[in-house]
Protein backbone atom coordinates (compact mmCIF):
# COMPACT_ATOMS: atom_id res chain seq x y z
CA UNK A 1 0.00 0.00 0.00
CA UNK A 2 2.82 2.37 0.95
CA UNK A 3 4.62 1.52 -2.28
CA UNK A 4 1.47 2.20 -4.30
CA UNK A 5 0.89 5.53 -2.53
CA UNK A 6 4.51 6.54 -3.13
CA UNK A 7 4.29 5.59 -6.79
CA UNK A 8 1.06 7.58 -7.23
CA UNK A 9 2.55 10.53 -5.31
CA UNK A 10 5.73 10.57 -7.37
CA UNK A 11 3.74 10.26 -10.60
CA UNK A 12 1.44 13.12 -9.63
CA UNK A 13 4.45 15.23 -8.70
CA UNK A 14 6.02 14.49 -12.07
CA UNK A 15 2.78 15.44 -13.86
CA UNK A 16 2.56 18.77 -12.00
CA UNK A 17 6.25 19.49 -12.69
CA UNK A 18 5.69 18.61 -16.37
CA UNK A 19 2.91 21.21 -16.51
CA UNK A 20 5.11 23.97 -15.05
CA UNK A 21 6.88 25.51 -18.06
CA UNK A 22 10.67 25.49 -17.79
CA UNK A 23 10.87 28.29 -20.34
CA UNK A 24 8.43 31.18 -20.62
CA UNK A 25 8.12 32.39 -24.17
CA UNK A 26 6.52 35.67 -23.16
CA UNK A 27 7.96 39.08 -24.04
CA UNK A 28 11.29 39.89 -22.27
CA UNK A 29 11.04 41.76 -19.00
CA UNK A 30 13.98 44.00 -19.85
CA UNK A 31 13.83 45.86 -23.19
CA UNK A 32 14.86 49.01 -25.02
CA UNK A 33 12.13 51.55 -25.76
CA UNK A 34 14.00 53.99 -28.01
CA UNK A 35 15.97 57.22 -27.83
CA UNK A 36 15.19 59.91 -25.24
CA UNK A 37 14.26 62.28 -28.03
CA UNK A 38 11.42 59.98 -29.09
CA UNK A 39 9.43 60.90 -26.00
CA UNK A 40 7.70 64.28 -25.74
CA UNK A 41 7.39 66.39 -22.61
CA UNK A 42 3.99 66.58 -21.01
CA UNK A 43 1.45 63.75 -21.01
CA UNK A 44 2.97 60.28 -20.67
CA UNK A 45 3.55 58.07 -23.69
CA UNK A 46 1.66 54.77 -23.51
CA UNK A 47 3.52 51.77 -24.95
CA UNK A 48 0.75 49.25 -25.60
CA UNK A 49 2.83 46.13 -26.15
CA UNK A 50 4.90 46.67 -23.01
CA UNK A 51 1.94 48.01 -20.98
CA UNK A 52 3.89 50.95 -19.55
CA UNK A 53 3.56 54.73 -19.35
CA UNK A 54 6.76 56.70 -20.02
CA UNK A 55 6.78 60.08 -18.29
CA UNK A 56 9.18 62.81 -19.35
CA UNK A 57 9.51 65.97 -17.32
CA UNK A 58 11.78 68.94 -18.12
CA UNK A 59 13.05 69.32 -14.59
CA UNK A 60 12.84 65.80 -13.27
CA UNK A 61 13.64 63.51 -16.20
CA UNK A 62 12.22 60.08 -17.14
CA UNK A 63 10.04 57.71 -15.14
CA UNK A 64 8.15 54.56 -16.12
CA UNK A 65 4.85 53.44 -14.55
CA UNK A 66 3.15 50.11 -15.08
CA UNK A 67 -0.19 50.22 -16.87
CA UNK A 68 -1.32 46.98 -15.22
CA UNK A 69 -3.89 47.44 -12.46
CA UNK A 70 -2.77 45.76 -9.25
CA UNK A 71 -6.30 44.48 -8.64
CA UNK A 72 -7.01 42.05 -11.48
CA UNK A 73 -4.52 42.87 -14.21
CA UNK A 74 -6.61 45.13 -16.46
CA UNK A 75 -4.86 47.90 -18.36
CA UNK A 76 -5.39 51.32 -16.76
CA UNK A 77 -5.96 54.50 -18.73
CA UNK A 78 -4.36 57.89 -17.99
CA UNK A 79 -6.61 60.94 -17.82
CA UNK A 80 -4.71 64.12 -18.57
CA UNK A 81 -7.26 66.51 -17.03
CA UNK A 82 -7.20 64.95 -13.57
CA UNK A 83 -3.71 63.50 -14.03
CA UNK A 84 -4.77 60.17 -12.63
CA UNK A 85 -5.07 56.55 -13.76
CA UNK A 86 -8.43 54.78 -14.05
CA UNK A 87 -8.97 51.04 -14.24
CA UNK A 88 -11.89 50.09 -16.50
CA UNK A 89 -12.60 46.78 -14.77
CA UNK A 90 -13.53 47.71 -11.22
CA UNK A 91 -13.07 51.45 -11.08
CA UNK A 92 -9.81 51.68 -9.17
CA UNK A 93 -8.29 55.19 -9.43
CA UNK A 94 -4.58 55.86 -8.95
CA UNK A 95 -2.94 59.23 -8.26
CA UNK A 96 -0.14 60.64 -10.49
CA UNK A 97 2.33 58.87 -8.19
CA UNK A 98 0.41 55.58 -8.59
CA UNK A 99 -1.11 55.60 -5.09
CA UNK A 100 -4.59 54.11 -4.74
CA UNK A 101 -7.16 56.91 -4.47
CA UNK A 102 -10.28 54.85 -4.85
CA UNK A 103 -11.52 51.32 -5.58
CA UNK A 104 -10.51 47.78 -4.75
CA UNK A 105 -6.85 47.84 -5.93
CA UNK A 106 -4.79 46.46 -3.04
CA UNK A 107 -1.53 48.35 -3.73
CA UNK A 108 -0.12 51.25 -5.80
CA UNK A 109 0.87 50.95 -9.43
CA UNK A 110 4.40 49.65 -9.98
CA UNK A 111 7.17 51.93 -11.19
CA UNK A 112 10.01 50.34 -13.14
CA UNK A 113 13.71 51.09 -13.38
CA UNK A 114 14.70 53.02 -16.49
CA UNK A 115 18.34 53.38 -17.51
CA UNK A 116 20.38 54.69 -20.42
CA UNK A 117 22.32 52.11 -22.43
CA UNK A 118 25.74 52.69 -23.99
CA UNK A 119 24.19 53.21 -27.41
CA UNK A 120 22.11 56.06 -26.00
CA UNK A 121 18.80 54.23 -25.82
CA UNK A 122 16.42 53.97 -22.90
CA UNK A 123 16.08 50.54 -21.28
CA UNK A 124 13.21 49.49 -18.99
CA UNK A 125 13.52 46.55 -16.61
CA UNK A 126 10.13 45.32 -15.40
CA UNK A 127 11.81 42.95 -12.96
CA UNK A 128 13.16 45.93 -11.00
CA UNK A 129 10.57 48.07 -9.27
CA UNK A 130 11.56 51.47 -7.94
CA UNK A 131 9.86 54.13 -5.79
CA UNK A 132 7.65 56.66 -7.63
CA UNK A 133 10.24 59.35 -6.90
CA UNK A 134 12.86 57.54 -9.03
CA UNK A 135 13.89 59.59 -12.07
CA UNK A 136 16.45 59.20 -14.85
CA UNK A 137 18.04 62.48 -15.84
CA UNK A 138 19.32 62.52 -19.38
CA UNK B 1 -35.51 -14.00 -43.94
CA UNK B 2 -34.92 -16.25 -41.00
CA UNK B 3 -31.29 -15.23 -40.70
CA UNK B 4 -32.25 -11.54 -40.70
CA UNK B 5 -34.66 -12.29 -37.87
CA UNK B 6 -31.89 -14.11 -36.04
CA UNK B 7 -29.51 -11.18 -36.41
CA UNK B 8 -32.23 -8.80 -35.22
CA UNK B 9 -32.98 -11.08 -32.27
CA UNK B 10 -29.25 -11.21 -31.35
CA UNK B 11 -29.32 -7.41 -31.11
CA UNK B 12 -32.62 -6.78 -29.34
CA UNK B 13 -32.82 -10.04 -27.34
CA UNK B 14 -36.42 -9.55 -26.30
CA UNK B 15 -39.99 -10.51 -27.02
CA UNK B 16 -42.13 -8.21 -29.15
CA UNK B 17 -42.93 -4.87 -27.54
CA UNK B 18 -46.65 -5.61 -27.77
CA UNK B 19 -46.25 -7.88 -24.78
CA UNK B 20 -45.54 -6.85 -21.19
CA UNK B 21 -42.65 -9.31 -21.15
CA UNK B 22 -41.13 -7.61 -24.18
CA UNK B 23 -41.53 -4.17 -22.57
CA UNK B 24 -39.77 -5.43 -19.44
CA UNK B 25 -37.01 -7.12 -21.39
CA UNK B 26 -36.34 -3.99 -23.45
CA UNK B 27 -35.05 -2.46 -20.25
CA UNK B 28 -34.05 -5.49 -18.26
CA UNK B 29 -31.88 -7.15 -20.91
CA UNK B 30 -30.42 -3.92 -22.11
CA UNK B 31 -28.03 -1.11 -21.22
CA UNK B 32 -31.14 0.91 -20.29
CA UNK B 33 -31.22 -1.01 -17.02
CA UNK B 34 -28.39 1.24 -15.86
CA UNK B 35 -30.71 4.22 -16.19
CA UNK B 36 -34.21 2.84 -15.66
CA UNK B 37 -35.85 -0.06 -13.90
CA UNK B 38 -38.34 -2.01 -16.03
CA UNK B 39 -41.17 -0.19 -14.29
CA UNK B 40 -41.22 3.29 -12.81
CA UNK B 41 -43.54 5.10 -10.44
CA UNK B 42 -46.21 7.10 -12.22
CA UNK B 43 -45.88 10.22 -10.13
CA UNK B 44 -42.12 10.37 -10.72
CA UNK B 45 -42.84 10.86 -14.40
CA UNK B 46 -44.84 13.99 -13.75
CA UNK B 47 -43.24 17.05 -15.30
CA UNK B 48 -44.01 19.24 -12.30
CA UNK B 49 -41.97 17.00 -9.98
CA UNK B 50 -38.53 16.96 -11.61
CA UNK B 51 -39.08 19.25 -14.63
CA UNK B 52 -36.79 16.67 -16.29
CA UNK B 53 -33.94 19.02 -15.43
CA UNK B 54 -31.39 16.23 -15.00
CA UNK B 55 -32.23 14.78 -18.40
CA UNK B 56 -32.35 18.22 -20.04
CA UNK B 57 -28.89 18.98 -18.63
CA UNK B 58 -27.64 15.67 -20.01
CA UNK B 59 -29.21 16.39 -23.41
CA UNK B 60 -27.56 19.80 -23.46
CA UNK B 61 -24.25 18.07 -22.77
CA UNK B 62 -24.91 15.77 -25.76
CA UNK B 63 -25.59 18.84 -27.94
CA UNK B 64 -22.33 20.35 -26.68
CA UNK B 65 -20.41 17.17 -27.45
CA UNK B 66 -21.70 16.87 -30.99
CA UNK B 67 -21.47 20.55 -31.93
CA UNK B 68 -18.10 20.76 -30.16
CA UNK B 69 -16.65 17.89 -32.21
CA UNK B 70 -17.96 19.57 -35.37
CA UNK B 71 -16.37 22.91 -34.41
CA UNK B 72 -13.04 21.20 -33.70
CA UNK B 73 -12.76 20.41 -37.42
CA UNK B 74 -12.32 24.14 -38.12
CA UNK B 75 -10.53 25.38 -35.03
CA UNK B 76 -6.80 25.90 -34.51
CA UNK B 77 -5.95 26.63 -30.87
CA UNK B 78 -3.31 29.33 -31.29
CA UNK B 79 -3.52 33.06 -31.89
CA UNK B 80 -4.31 34.69 -34.23
CA UNK B 81 -5.55 31.59 -36.13
CA UNK B 82 -8.12 30.91 -33.41
CA UNK B 83 -9.83 34.23 -34.05
CA UNK B 84 -9.58 33.86 -37.83
CA UNK B 85 -11.27 30.47 -37.52
CA UNK B 86 -14.11 32.11 -35.60
CA UNK B 87 -14.56 34.52 -38.50
CA UNK B 88 -14.43 31.59 -40.92
CA UNK B 89 -17.08 29.76 -38.92
CA UNK B 90 -19.19 32.88 -38.90
CA UNK B 91 -18.96 33.76 -42.59
CA UNK B 92 -17.34 31.00 -44.68
CA UNK B 93 -18.19 27.58 -43.24
CA UNK B 94 -21.54 26.09 -44.19
CA UNK B 95 -23.71 26.17 -41.02
CA UNK B 96 -20.60 27.21 -39.06
CA UNK B 97 -22.28 30.17 -37.42
CA UNK B 98 -25.36 28.09 -36.57
CA UNK B 99 -23.28 25.32 -34.97
CA UNK B 100 -21.24 27.82 -33.00
CA UNK B 101 -24.43 29.52 -31.84
CA UNK B 102 -25.82 26.14 -30.74
CA UNK B 103 -22.62 25.38 -28.85
CA UNK B 104 -22.60 28.74 -27.09
CA UNK B 105 -26.30 28.83 -26.15
CA UNK B 106 -26.32 25.18 -25.06
CA UNK B 107 -23.34 25.93 -22.80
CA UNK B 108 -25.19 28.82 -21.15
CA UNK B 109 -28.34 26.72 -20.88
CA UNK B 110 -26.39 23.88 -19.29
CA UNK B 111 -25.07 26.19 -16.56
CA UNK B 112 -28.65 27.35 -15.89
CA UNK B 113 -30.15 23.84 -15.97
CA UNK B 114 -27.52 22.23 -13.77
CA UNK B 115 -28.15 25.00 -11.22
CA UNK B 116 -31.93 24.61 -11.43
CA UNK B 117 -31.53 20.83 -11.16
CA UNK B 118 -29.54 21.35 -7.96
CA UNK B 119 -32.31 23.62 -6.62
CA UNK B 120 -34.97 21.04 -7.44
CA UNK B 121 -33.01 18.31 -5.67
CA UNK B 122 -32.54 20.54 -2.65
CA UNK B 123 -36.13 21.72 -2.33
CA UNK B 124 -37.49 18.18 -2.63
CA UNK B 125 -34.96 17.01 -0.01
CA UNK B 126 -33.67 14.40 -2.44
CA UNK B 127 -30.09 14.69 -1.18
CA UNK B 128 -30.97 12.93 2.06
CA UNK B 129 -30.02 9.41 2.99
CA UNK B 130 -29.24 7.29 0.98
CA UNK B 131 -28.56 9.90 -1.72
CA UNK B 132 -25.91 11.99 0.08
CA UNK B 133 -22.99 10.93 -2.07
CA UNK B 134 -24.89 11.47 -5.30
CA UNK B 135 -25.47 15.07 -4.22
CA UNK B 136 -21.68 15.42 -3.86
CA UNK B 137 -21.20 13.95 -7.35
CA UNK B 138 -23.80 16.46 -8.58
CA UNK B 139 -21.89 19.39 -7.03
CA UNK B 140 -18.72 18.11 -8.74
CA UNK B 141 -20.62 18.06 -12.04
CA UNK B 142 -21.79 21.65 -11.42
CA UNK B 143 -18.17 22.73 -10.87
CA UNK B 144 -17.03 20.85 -13.98
CA UNK B 145 -19.81 22.52 -15.99
CA UNK B 146 -18.56 25.92 -14.84
CA UNK B 147 -15.00 24.83 -15.66
CA UNK B 148 -16.02 23.74 -19.15
CA UNK B 149 -17.86 26.97 -19.77
CA UNK B 150 -14.97 29.05 -18.43
CA UNK B 151 -12.29 27.27 -20.50
CA UNK B 152 -14.49 27.50 -23.60
CA UNK B 153 -14.88 31.23 -23.07
CA UNK B 154 -11.24 31.91 -24.06
CA UNK B 155 -11.25 29.90 -27.28
CA UNK B 156 -12.72 32.55 -29.67
CA UNK B 157 -9.71 34.73 -28.77
CA UNK B 158 -11.66 37.98 -29.00
CA UNK B 159 -11.62 40.92 -26.60
CA UNK B 160 -14.51 39.48 -24.58
CA UNK B 161 -12.65 36.19 -24.18
CA UNK B 162 -9.24 37.64 -23.43
CA UNK B 163 -10.35 40.04 -20.71
CA UNK B 164 -12.91 37.74 -19.13
CA UNK B 165 -10.17 35.14 -18.66
CA UNK B 166 -7.62 37.73 -17.55
CA UNK B 167 -10.01 38.94 -14.86
CA UNK B 168 -11.17 35.39 -14.01
CA UNK B 169 -7.68 33.91 -13.58
CA UNK B 170 -6.47 36.96 -11.64
CA UNK B 171 -9.35 36.43 -9.22
CA UNK B 172 -7.96 32.93 -8.56
CA UNK B 173 -4.46 34.29 -7.97
CA UNK B 174 -5.68 35.86 -4.71
CA UNK B 175 -5.80 32.39 -3.15
CA UNK B 176 -3.26 32.37 -0.33
CA UNK B 177 0.13 30.68 -0.84
CA UNK B 178 -0.59 28.82 -4.06
CA UNK B 179 -2.84 31.26 -5.96
CA UNK B 180 -0.06 32.73 -8.11
CA UNK B 181 1.47 29.34 -8.92
CA UNK B 182 -1.91 27.84 -9.77
CA UNK B 183 -2.58 30.71 -12.14
CA UNK B 184 0.78 30.18 -13.87
CA UNK B 185 0.09 26.46 -14.08
CA UNK B 186 -3.28 27.12 -15.69
CA UNK B 187 -1.97 29.77 -18.08
CA UNK B 188 1.39 28.14 -18.82
CA UNK B 189 2.93 31.60 -18.45
CA UNK B 190 2.69 34.92 -16.63
CA UNK B 191 -0.23 36.25 -18.66
CA UNK B 192 -3.00 35.05 -20.96
CA UNK B 193 -1.26 34.18 -24.22
CA UNK B 194 -0.54 31.35 -26.65
CA UNK B 195 0.27 28.84 -23.93
CA UNK B 196 -2.91 29.70 -22.04
CA UNK B 197 -5.05 29.24 -25.15
CA UNK B 198 -3.56 25.81 -25.78
CA UNK B 199 -4.00 24.71 -22.18
CA UNK B 200 -7.59 25.94 -22.04
CA UNK B 201 -8.25 24.08 -25.29
CA UNK B 202 -6.83 20.82 -23.89
CA UNK B 203 -8.89 21.23 -20.73
CA UNK B 204 -12.00 22.13 -22.74
CA UNK B 205 -11.95 19.34 -25.32
CA UNK B 206 -10.27 16.48 -23.45
CA UNK B 207 -9.75 16.68 -19.71
CA UNK B 208 -13.00 18.22 -18.47
CA UNK B 209 -15.39 16.39 -20.86
CA UNK B 210 -13.78 13.06 -19.86
CA UNK B 211 -14.33 13.87 -16.20
CA UNK B 212 -17.93 14.95 -16.88
CA UNK B 213 -18.65 11.71 -18.75
CA UNK B 214 -17.10 9.64 -15.96
CA UNK B 215 -19.01 11.43 -13.21
CA UNK B 216 -22.25 11.41 -15.22
CA UNK B 217 -22.01 7.63 -15.43
CA UNK B 218 -21.49 7.47 -11.67
CA UNK B 219 -24.34 9.98 -11.13
CA UNK B 220 -26.85 7.97 -13.22
CA UNK B 221 -25.74 4.69 -11.73
CA UNK B 222 -26.12 6.07 -8.21
CA UNK B 223 -29.64 7.29 -8.99
CA UNK B 224 -30.54 3.71 -9.89
CA UNK B 225 -28.74 2.18 -6.92
CA UNK B 226 -30.31 4.69 -4.53
CA UNK B 227 -33.76 3.59 -5.62
CA UNK B 228 -34.48 5.82 -8.59
CA UNK B 229 -35.95 9.30 -8.27
CA UNK B 230 -37.07 10.12 -4.78
CA UNK B 231 -40.84 10.00 -4.33
CA UNK B 232 -42.62 13.33 -4.69
CA UNK B 233 -43.26 14.99 -1.35
CA UNK B 234 -47.03 14.77 -1.85
CA UNK B 235 -46.69 11.00 -2.17
CA UNK B 236 -44.53 10.49 0.90
CA UNK B 237 -45.80 7.88 3.25
CA UNK B 238 -44.51 6.22 6.40
CA UNK B 239 -41.51 3.93 6.01
CA UNK B 240 -42.26 0.34 5.15
CA UNK B 241 -42.29 -1.91 8.13
CA UNK B 242 -40.04 -4.94 8.19
CA UNK B 243 -43.08 -7.19 7.88
CA UNK B 244 -43.90 -5.78 4.45
CA UNK B 245 -40.42 -6.35 3.04
CA UNK B 246 -40.75 -9.81 1.66
CA UNK B 247 -38.65 -12.16 -0.32
CA UNK B 248 -39.47 -13.95 -3.52
CA UNK B 249 -39.60 -13.27 -7.24
CA UNK B 250 -42.97 -12.01 -8.47
CA UNK B 251 -44.92 -14.78 -10.06
CA UNK B 252 -45.05 -14.75 -13.84
CA UNK B 253 -48.76 -14.30 -13.69
CA UNK B 254 -50.78 -11.73 -11.78
CA UNK B 255 -51.86 -11.23 -9.09
CA UNK B 256 -48.68 -10.60 -7.15
CA UNK B 257 -48.45 -12.43 -3.89
CA UNK B 258 -46.89 -11.13 -0.74
CA UNK B 259 -44.66 -13.87 0.53
CA UNK B 260 -43.33 -13.74 4.04
CA UNK B 261 -39.56 -13.49 4.30
CA UNK B 262 -38.10 -16.76 5.35
CA UNK B 263 -35.26 -17.08 7.76
CA UNK B 264 -34.35 -20.36 6.08
CA UNK B 265 -33.79 -18.82 2.71
CA UNK B 266 -30.29 -18.68 1.30
CA UNK B 267 -29.70 -15.11 0.17
CA UNK B 268 -27.75 -14.23 -2.96
CA UNK B 269 -24.58 -12.13 -2.91
CA UNK B 270 -26.34 -9.01 -4.24
CA UNK B 271 -28.97 -9.28 -1.53
CA UNK B 272 -26.25 -9.43 1.11
CA UNK B 273 -24.40 -6.49 -0.42
CA UNK B 274 -27.44 -4.26 -0.73
CA UNK B 275 -28.85 -5.43 2.58
CA UNK B 276 -32.27 -6.09 1.17
CA UNK B 277 -33.94 -8.65 -1.03
CA UNK B 278 -33.54 -8.19 -4.76
CA UNK B 279 -37.08 -9.20 -5.46
CA UNK B 280 -38.88 -7.04 -3.01
CA UNK B 281 -42.49 -7.80 -3.60
CA UNK B 282 -44.89 -4.94 -3.77
CA UNK B 283 -48.44 -4.61 -2.67
CA UNK B 284 -51.16 -4.48 -5.35
CA UNK B 285 -51.69 -0.76 -4.51
CA UNK B 286 -48.02 -0.04 -5.16
CA UNK B 287 -48.18 -2.08 -8.33
CA UNK B 288 -51.00 0.14 -9.57
CA UNK B 289 -48.74 3.16 -9.03
CA UNK B 290 -46.15 1.92 -11.52
CA UNK B 291 -46.00 1.83 -15.30
CA UNK B 292 -43.57 0.25 -17.75
CA UNK B 293 -40.52 2.42 -18.48
CA UNK B 294 -41.20 1.62 -22.11
CA UNK B 295 -43.05 3.50 -23.45
CA UNK B 296 -44.07 5.87 -20.64
CA UNK B 297 -40.66 7.09 -19.41
CA UNK B 298 -38.91 6.65 -22.76
CA UNK B 299 -41.45 8.72 -24.67
CA UNK B 300 -41.38 11.52 -22.10
CA UNK B 301 -37.59 11.59 -22.22
CA UNK B 302 -37.63 11.61 -26.02
CA UNK B 303 -40.01 14.59 -25.87
CA UNK B 304 -37.64 16.34 -23.44
CA UNK B 305 -34.75 15.63 -25.82
CA UNK B 306 -36.63 17.00 -28.81
CA UNK B 307 -37.81 20.05 -26.88
CA UNK B 308 -34.24 20.75 -25.72
CA UNK B 309 -32.70 20.39 -29.18
CA UNK B 310 -35.51 22.38 -30.83
CA UNK B 311 -35.24 25.21 -28.30
CA UNK B 312 -31.48 25.50 -28.72
CA UNK B 313 -31.84 25.40 -32.50
CA UNK B 314 -34.54 28.07 -32.44
CA UNK B 315 -32.45 30.37 -30.22
CA UNK B 316 -29.42 29.75 -32.46
CA UNK B 317 -31.39 30.77 -35.54
CA UNK B 318 -32.30 34.15 -34.11
CA UNK B 319 -29.41 35.07 -31.81
CA UNK B 320 -25.76 35.03 -32.76
CA UNK B 321 -23.06 34.12 -30.28
CA UNK B 322 -21.06 37.25 -29.49
CA UNK B 323 -17.75 37.83 -31.24
CA UNK B 324 -15.89 41.06 -30.65
CA UNK B 325 -12.67 42.30 -32.25
CA UNK B 326 -9.52 40.21 -31.89
CA UNK B 327 -7.94 40.00 -28.44
CA UNK B 328 -5.78 43.03 -27.73
CA UNK B 329 -3.75 42.78 -24.52
CA UNK B 330 -3.06 46.52 -24.62
CA UNK B 331 -6.67 47.72 -24.59
CA UNK B 332 -9.05 46.73 -21.83
CA UNK B 333 -12.71 47.13 -22.78
CA UNK B 334 -14.56 49.33 -20.36
CA UNK B 335 -16.11 47.66 -18.46
CA UNK B 336 -14.34 44.27 -18.75
CA UNK B 337 -16.70 41.61 -17.51
CA UNK B 338 -16.22 37.95 -16.65
CA UNK B 339 -18.70 35.36 -18.02
CA UNK B 340 -22.20 36.13 -16.66
CA UNK B 341 -22.24 33.23 -14.17
CA UNK B 342 -19.09 34.67 -12.55
CA UNK B 343 -20.42 38.25 -12.48
CA UNK B 344 -21.76 37.72 -8.97
CA UNK B 345 -18.23 36.92 -7.88
CA UNK B 346 -16.86 39.84 -9.90
CA UNK B 347 -19.31 42.13 -8.10
CA UNK B 348 -17.93 40.87 -4.77
CA UNK B 349 -14.38 41.14 -6.12
CA UNK B 350 -15.01 44.82 -6.92
CA UNK B 351 -15.30 45.32 -3.16
CA UNK B 352 -12.64 42.87 -2.00
CA UNK B 353 -10.65 40.54 -4.21
CA UNK B 354 -9.81 38.15 -1.38
CA UNK B 355 -13.40 37.99 -0.17
CA UNK B 356 -15.03 37.68 -3.58
CA UNK B 357 -12.30 35.70 -5.28
CA UNK B 358 -11.34 33.22 -2.62
CA UNK B 359 -13.25 33.24 0.66
CA UNK B 360 -16.86 33.35 -0.60
CA UNK B 361 -16.48 30.86 -3.50
CA UNK B 362 -14.47 28.43 -1.33
CA UNK B 363 -17.07 28.61 1.42
CA UNK B 364 -19.91 28.18 -1.08
CA UNK B 365 -18.36 25.06 -2.61
CA UNK B 366 -17.53 23.48 0.77
CA UNK B 367 -21.02 24.30 2.11
CA UNK B 368 -22.72 22.85 -0.98
CA UNK B 369 -20.72 19.62 -0.75
CA UNK B 370 -21.40 19.24 2.97
CA UNK B 371 -25.15 19.99 2.83
CA UNK B 372 -26.28 16.32 3.09
CA UNK B 373 -23.90 15.69 5.97
CA UNK B 374 -24.72 18.88 7.91
CA UNK B 375 -28.48 18.58 7.43
CA UNK B 376 -29.22 15.51 9.57
CA UNK B 377 -32.98 16.12 9.63
CA UNK B 378 -34.43 13.02 7.95
CA UNK B 379 -37.69 14.72 6.96
CA UNK B 380 -38.20 15.76 3.36
CA UNK B 381 -41.35 17.76 4.04
CA UNK B 382 -40.77 21.54 3.55
CA UNK B 383 -42.82 22.27 6.67
CA UNK B 384 -40.33 20.33 8.78
CA UNK B 385 -37.14 21.80 7.30
CA UNK B 386 -37.80 25.53 7.27
CA UNK B 387 -34.27 26.55 8.29
CA UNK B 388 -32.59 24.56 5.54
CA UNK B 389 -34.97 25.97 2.95
CA UNK B 390 -34.52 29.56 4.17
CA UNK B 391 -30.73 29.27 4.11
CA UNK B 392 -30.61 27.70 0.66
CA UNK B 393 -33.11 30.23 -0.70
CA UNK B 394 -30.93 33.03 0.66
CA UNK B 395 -27.93 31.50 -1.14
CA UNK B 396 -29.86 31.23 -4.43
CA UNK B 397 -31.42 34.72 -4.25
CA UNK B 398 -28.13 36.37 -3.22
CA UNK B 399 -26.38 34.74 -6.18
CA UNK B 400 -29.08 35.79 -8.62
CA UNK B 401 -29.14 39.40 -7.34
CA UNK B 402 -25.35 39.70 -7.54
CA UNK B 403 -25.35 38.30 -11.10
CA UNK B 404 -28.13 40.73 -12.14
CA UNK B 405 -26.26 43.66 -10.59
CA UNK B 406 -22.98 42.64 -12.27
CA UNK B 407 -24.67 42.07 -15.64
CA UNK B 408 -27.07 44.99 -15.94
CA UNK B 409 -26.14 47.63 -13.39
CA UNK B 410 -22.39 47.99 -13.84
CA UNK B 411 -20.98 50.31 -16.48
CA UNK B 412 -17.60 51.84 -17.32
CA UNK B 413 -15.17 51.74 -14.42
CA UNK B 414 -17.61 49.34 -12.71
CA UNK B 415 -19.68 52.36 -11.74
CA UNK B 416 -23.37 51.91 -10.87
CA UNK B 417 -25.12 52.47 -14.20
CA UNK B 418 -28.73 51.29 -14.59
CA UNK B 419 -29.39 49.67 -17.98
CA UNK B 420 -31.68 52.52 -19.09
CA UNK B 421 -28.89 55.12 -18.69
CA UNK B 422 -26.61 55.73 -21.66
CA UNK B 423 -23.01 56.49 -20.77
CA UNK B 424 -20.70 58.48 -23.01
CA UNK B 425 -17.02 57.52 -22.71
CA UNK B 426 -14.81 60.10 -21.06
CA UNK B 427 -11.89 61.33 -23.20
CA UNK B 428 -8.46 60.26 -21.98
Amino acid sequence: MAALCSAVGVSLGAVVRFLVPSVFYGPPQSFKIGNPGDFPYGPPTFLADEKIFVFRDRERGFAVASAVCTHLGCTVAYFQNDRDFHCPCHGSVFSPTGAVLHGPAPRPLNWFEITLTRDGQLRVDKDKTVPPTYRLMV
Amino acid sequence: MKWIREIWQSIVRRDPLSTDKGKSELVFLNVWLHIHPAKVKKENLRFKYSFYLGFITFFLFLILLTTGIALMCYYRPYPPAAYQDMKDLQFAVFMGSFLRNMHRWAAHAMVVCVFLHMCRVFYTGSYKKPRQFNWVVGVMLLLLTLGLSFTGYLLPWDQLAYWAITVGTNIGSYAPLVGGQLRELLLGGHAVGEAALLRFYVLHVAVLPSLVILLTIVHFWRVRKDGGLSRPIWKLKPQKTEALVTIGAPAAVAPLQVTAASKDKTYGLMEVVTGKPIFETVTPEEEKDTVFSYPYAFVREAVALMATVTSIMAISLFFNAPLEEMANPAVTPNPAKAPWYFLGLQELVSHSALLGGVVVPALMVVALILIPYIDRNPSRRPRERKWAIWLFTFFVVANIILIIVGTFFRGPGWAWVPPWVHVVARPE
